[in-house]
């Protein structure tokens, strides 16, 4: 009994974590702190219980009388599992202080923070439409209400009304798409629309394509590609710093579980159309994402706008796992990785600073911080490299194993301009560390601040140390798996795919 | 045979430094830290010696090409291809352990003393418990990898300790020009290592894979990679023509010094020749070479240090000068004879450096030879272990250094070698007078002018950490030498039986060898009887020299060398790099890149200006897009069917 309920465990923690949380939030005397501690334990409790399932099984339905063939536990959601929640926690967990320096949170925060996650885990284990759609809607209301959550904020508010209504209208062309699917198919599960497609696929053409498309398209749409993406930046923008951070990374490793799963069964060997033009919105992604992130002067927006582009390098790879790749759908897991790593150091240490003010950041601001604090600054100019794709950081591993995915399945004029995309996208990147470094200090105090140690800045600290660790050896560090194992780790995880 | 010994030896100073610098940089300053702080820093250093006396002790019951491997993990591994980091103690390796550890953990304990009032009392024991790590890194490597890793290392290590006092700029200056004039020389050696690597057909790089691989490479080849490699220990170990950082380094805190001349960083390059020795078997006209430069700077580093009058500098050109003894013995094939040396020089030059340093300490800091004088009765502790030095390093017999430098000298003679030889005895006869002068104008000489009137009354007292080693070094000079007694004294030369090295053989009839090292003593009593003549018992008062004549002037200058190689190589480089910055940069590079910025930009404005935060406007593109996406699968699968 156990055993088949252990695929469970984890999200069940997550979840009775989120109630336990719902339930406590009235009580006035907790502190905020101890719900931030209370909703930590739970992510890592979680992760604990989930860790030791990885590389267990490959495709076991959970309890097939109550749920048919709707859950699936594979190492393949494991490993998203393991990311969604161990980025949960990281990213409270960097965000401490200015969680703490604003009054405006309470423990239905972190509620609504782990029904988000939850809805991400069932979404990585969704191997049937309707599920996956619910799952999709539970985290993206979770997160519709955090980007609100800053209630006396104007701009907070608009963010939260336009990503509704916008996400809404994204959420209708899955739910259209999927109900063409049932048409035509008459099933929702993915592995039997598989087999579906495989055999009839060419008869009804015009309608799966479209179907798959759809769906596609609202995916397309949360990951912010061109040309869905218009709502994006002014939702990170509006948002507080622990929501965007969450959504830059937690959120786009959810929706690309979901992408991944799709499009192996929808494009790899079946002849549907749609991957001309997932390798299209790539092009478009990354010229207008860097176009969008040059012009900024605010940071939180510069940031909003790579997030763009970075998720067309992941179109790349994506675009060419339909084109045969075996590379490329462990290259996206290791981009993820790499990218969760590096965009969590930067806004990590933008929330850090951005907890003593009241303005957004703009690069003005970060003018002569070597000299006002040294570390800080240091770690932002690693994480800066590393978003960049600078050699012997981990962004470069990630970035590398994407443009070989391109070459391997001959878009050798994709991989060309992605590397192009990487150089112009130094221009806003290194613009940071040279405010940083290059100019005095303009401010009326000029001193050092010390460097505080604190749960946030040690560990932003350590993704600094990480994004080095990943770019530099295989396996420099001794028993520690370097990107050779993170890689293997990606491939057994696809590996359990059906 | 493996043990996990060698690695911990490697990983301890490390570790050691580590602590020290996260304690230093996160732990705010307190008295009750120096404690610490010498615990860790002498700690660490003992420790390894304590390992390294174990695992010697135990490589000297194996048979002597035995070797105690210590793999750390799988470093690179691409395919059949593999670099470990692992470490191995061989014989030769077993020497330099035990010379970097024993004479280096001495240092340490010297330095306590010395740096006790420093405001960077932890940073410097966190640096110089790193230098200590790196070159035990560098000798203890099992492949040249490794060894070039440690090599890296040496140098920012040095290059760390030499600008200690960071607020002058002059420091800072010879920090630098030691770090770049080592990148010069690991330049040449990176692209030895690389030709090798790239010539070399077995599938592992550690050395005994490579020396196996040598025979497919032809001699031409190998030449070449030899010299490269050599240029690298040209730099490392300060020879001609790159030794101009040596005397530079003065610059840092005197254990630093002596670290760098005795028990680190120049000997690497003579460690790195006889660690390849089985290449440099096979291309003897490089080794000649080799023996060539070491001689050429053996002279010219002799007659600097004669006419210097910097306690420091007179020291550093001899150590230069001494390495060009080694270079010679190395280059000729008779490594062992090297490698003797090489330990016994760590010993009596280490005692030079920390003895010098005594004095500079008690002299608050001065350290013009012809501003002290008279000391020998106020410092006794140190003229008498400085007189030991010195008699070590002249080549008195009993003492280490007359069996190490005339065993270099009797091979250079016996192998055929006669103008080295002769350049040998010159350097002997000069490192004689140079150094009795020394000796003779700081401790003998009467007292005169400035020390009287000013200065004698306040002798800092040194403390006692910064005694008791110099005994210890003391020992070690005199004793060191009975190890390798050679067979004409009634030695076995065990030292160098036990080394164990590729060595070339060239025996001399016992009697030829007593004459040689009896003109040896006599040339080096010459040299001493002048010193003696000049600074003891001067015709005249006795002050800092005036060169009138112009040779000597040029030799006080060092020949102008350094000015030499500003004007040649600093110079017209820095002109090129002018002229770049000023038109070639600005006006055609960064020109044409920001006609292109512009028009990027000028694009991504008009793109950020849709980002209007209209609503209906973002739902109007998004429907856009489903429409063209809609039509495109219309077109394209209306026209496939």
């Amino acid at each position: 009994m156990m055993s088949t309920l252990a695929p469970f465990l984890p999200t069940t923690l997550v979840i009775i974590g989120a109630f336990v949380l719902l339930l406590i939030s009235t009580v006035r005397s907790i502190h905020l702190k101890s719900y931030l501690y209370i909703t930590v334990v739970f992510l890592l409790l979680a992760f604990a219980v989930a860790l030791p399932q990885f590389g267990t099984r490959s495709g076991v339905y959970v309890l097939p009388k109550v749920f048919g063939h709707t859950y699936l536990a594979d190492d393949f959601a494991t490993l998203f599992d393991l990311m969604f929640l161990g980025g949960g926690a990281l990213t409270l967990l960097i965000n401490a202080i200015y969680l703490r320096k604003r009054d405006y949170y309470n423990g239905e925060f972190f509620a609504l923070f782990l029904f988000a996650i939850f809805g991400m885990m069932t979404l990585a284990h969704a191997n049937d439409l309707v599920p996956a759609f619910i799952s999709l809607e539970l985290t993206s209301i979770a997160i519709y209400v955090l980007t609100g959550y800053h209630k006396n904020y104007r701009g907070s508010n608009e963010a939260m009304l336009k990503y509704l209504v916008l996400g809404s209208f994204a959420g209708a062309m899955f739910i259209l798409g999927t109900a063409i699917f049932y048409g035509v198919a008459g099933t929702t599960v993915i592995s039997e629309l598989a087999a579906f497609i495989q055999i009839h696929g060419s008869e009804h053409l015009l309608a799966l394509s479209t179907a798959g498309l759809f769906i596609m398209i609202t995916i397309l749409f949360k990951i912010g590609a061109v040309p869905f993406h218009s709502w994006l930046l002014d939702v990170y923008l509006g948002s507080p710093f622990p929501v965007t951070m969450f959504m830059a990374s937690v959120l786009k490793v959810a929706l690309f579980a979901i992408a991944l799963r799709l499009y192996l069964i929808l494009y790899v060997d079946t002849g549907l159309i749609g991957n001309q033009i997932i390798s299209f919105l790539a092009i478009l992604t990354l010229i207008g994402g860097s176009w969008l992130a040059i012009s900024q002067s605010m940071l939180k927006r510069m940031l909003a706008g790579s997030s763009i582009v970075h998720g067309g390098y992941m179109l790349i790879a994506l675009s060419s796992i339909g084109l045969g790749a075996h590379l490329a759908a462990p290259a996206i897991m290791f981009y993820l990785l790499s990218y969760f790593i590096s965009s969590v150091g930067a806004f990590g240490i933008l929330s850090y600073i951005a907890a003593d003010s009241n303005r957004p950041l703009t690069y003005e601001d970060f003018k002569g911080m070597a000299h006002r604090r040294p570390y800080l600054s240091a770690m932002m100019a690693i994480s800066m490299l590393s978003l960049s794709g600078f050699p012997s950081t981990i962004g470069f591993l990630g970035k590398f194993y994407i443009f070989m995915s391109a070459i391997e399945s001959g878009q050798f004029a994709l991989a060309g301009l992605g590397i192009f995309i990487a150089f112009v996208s130094v221009y806003y990147y290194f613009k940071l560390i040279a405010m940083m470094y290059f100019y005095p200090c303009e401010e009326e105090t000029c001193e050092q601040h010390p460097f505080e140690i604190h749960v946030s800045t040690l560990l932003i600290g350590l993704m600094a140390l990480i994004t080095i660790w990943g770019g530099i050896g295989t396996s420099l560090i001794p028993w520690f798996p370097g990107a050779d194992g993170i890689i293997s780790i990606a491939k057994q995880a696809i590996g359990s795919l059906p | 045979m493996s043990s996990s010994l060698p690695s911990l030896i490697v990983l301890l100073p490390f570790f050691g430094a580590g602590v020290m610098g996260f304690v230093y940089l996160f732990v705010p300053a307190g008295r009750n830290l120096r404690r610490f702080y010498v615990a860790v820093g002498i700690g660490t250093p003992l420790l390894a010696a304590l390992l390294g006396l174990i695992v010697v002790g135990e490589m000297l019951t194996l048979p002597a090409s035995a070797s105690i491997a210590s793999p750390l993990y799988s470093w690179i591994a691409i395919g059949s291809f593999e670099i470990d980091v692992a470490f191995v103690v061989d014989r030769l390796s077993a020497v330099m352990l035990l010379v970097v550890t024993l004479v280096g953990s001495l240092i340490h304990i010297y330095a306590v003393g010395y740096m006790w009032d420093d405001q960077g009392f932890g940073k410097f024991f966190a640096y110089f418990n790193f230098f200590l790590g790196a070159m035990l890194l560098l000798v203890l490597a099992n492949n040249p990898i490794l060894l070039f890793i440690g090599w890296e290392l040496v140098g920012l290590a040095s290059y760390l300790l030499i600008g200690f006092y960071h607020h002058d700029t002059a420091n800072i200056t010879a920090a630098n020009k030691a770090f770049l004039l080592n990148r010069v020389g690991d330049f040449g050696f990176v692209s030895g290592l690389g030709l090798l690597f790239a010539l070399q057909k077995q599938s592992g790089f550690d050395f005994a894979a490579i020396f196996a691989g040598l025979g497919g490479i032809d001699t031409a080849m190998l030449s070449l990679i030899g010299l490269l490699l050599f240029v690298g220990a040209m730099g490392k170990s300060a020879q001609i023509p790159l030794y101009v950082w040596l005397p530079d380094a003065m610059a840092g805190p005197t254990p630093v010094s002596a670290l760098i001349h005795a028990a680190t960083m120049v000997t690497a390059g003579v460690y790195m020749v006889a660690r390849f020795a089985p290449l440099y078997n096979r291309i003897p006209d490089v080794g000649l070479f080799i023996a060539g430069i070491g001689a050429a700077s053996a002279l010219l580093a002799a007659l600097f240090a004669s006419w210097q009058n910097d306690i420091k500098k007179i020291l550093a050109y001899s150590t230069m000068s001494q390495l060009g003894y080694m270079l010679i013995a190395v280059g000729l094939g008779e490594y062992s004879n090297g490698i003797f040396h090489l330990a016994a020089h760590a010993f009596f030059k280490a005692l030079l450096f920390m003895g010098a340093g005594a004095v500079i300490i008690a002299l608050h800091h001065e350290q013009d030879i012809f501003k002290m004088g008279g000391l020998g009765s106020r410092l006794p502790a140190v003229r008498r272990t400085m007189l030991v030095a010195t008699l070590a390093i002249t080549g008195i017999p009993i003492f280490a250094g007359f069996f190490s430098k005339d065993a270099i000298l009797s091979y250079a003679f016996a192998s055929g070698h006669t103008t080295i030889w002769a350049i040998g005895v010159v350097v002997a006869f000069l490192t004689a007078y140079y150094m009795f002068r020394l000796y003779f104008v700081v401790f003998v000489a009467p007292n005169h002018r400035s020390s009287r009137s000013r200065q004698s009354p306040s002798l800092t007292s040194l403390p006692r950490s910064m005694v008791w080693p110099l005994f210890v070094l003391a020992a070690g000079s005199i004793f060191l030498g009975f190890w390798n007694l050679p067979e004409a004294y009634g030695g076995s030369t065990w030292f160098s039986h036990e080394l164990h090295l590729a060595d070339h053989e060239a025996h001399l009839r016992f009697a030829k060898e007593y004459i040689l090292d009896g003109f040896n003593v006599l040339v080096a009593l010459l040299g001493i009887a002048i010193a003696y003549r000049k600074f003891v018992r001067p015709s005249h008062p006795l002050n800092a020299p005036i060169h009138r004549i112009a040779w000597q002037r040029a030799l006080a200058n060092t020949l102008y060398i350094d000015t030499l190689y500003d004007r040649l190589i600093v110079r017209p480089l820095r002109g090129i790099s002018n002229w770049q910055d000023r038109l070639i940069d600005p006006k055609i590079i960064d020109g044409s890149l920001r006609g292109l910025v512009t028009l990027y930009r000028g694009v991504a404005t008009q793109s950020a200006r849709l980002q209007n935060g209209n609503l209906r406007w973002y739902a109007l593109t998004f429907l856009l897009g489903v429409s063209g996406i809609s039509l495109y699968l219309l077109i394209a699968i209306g026209g496939a069917s």
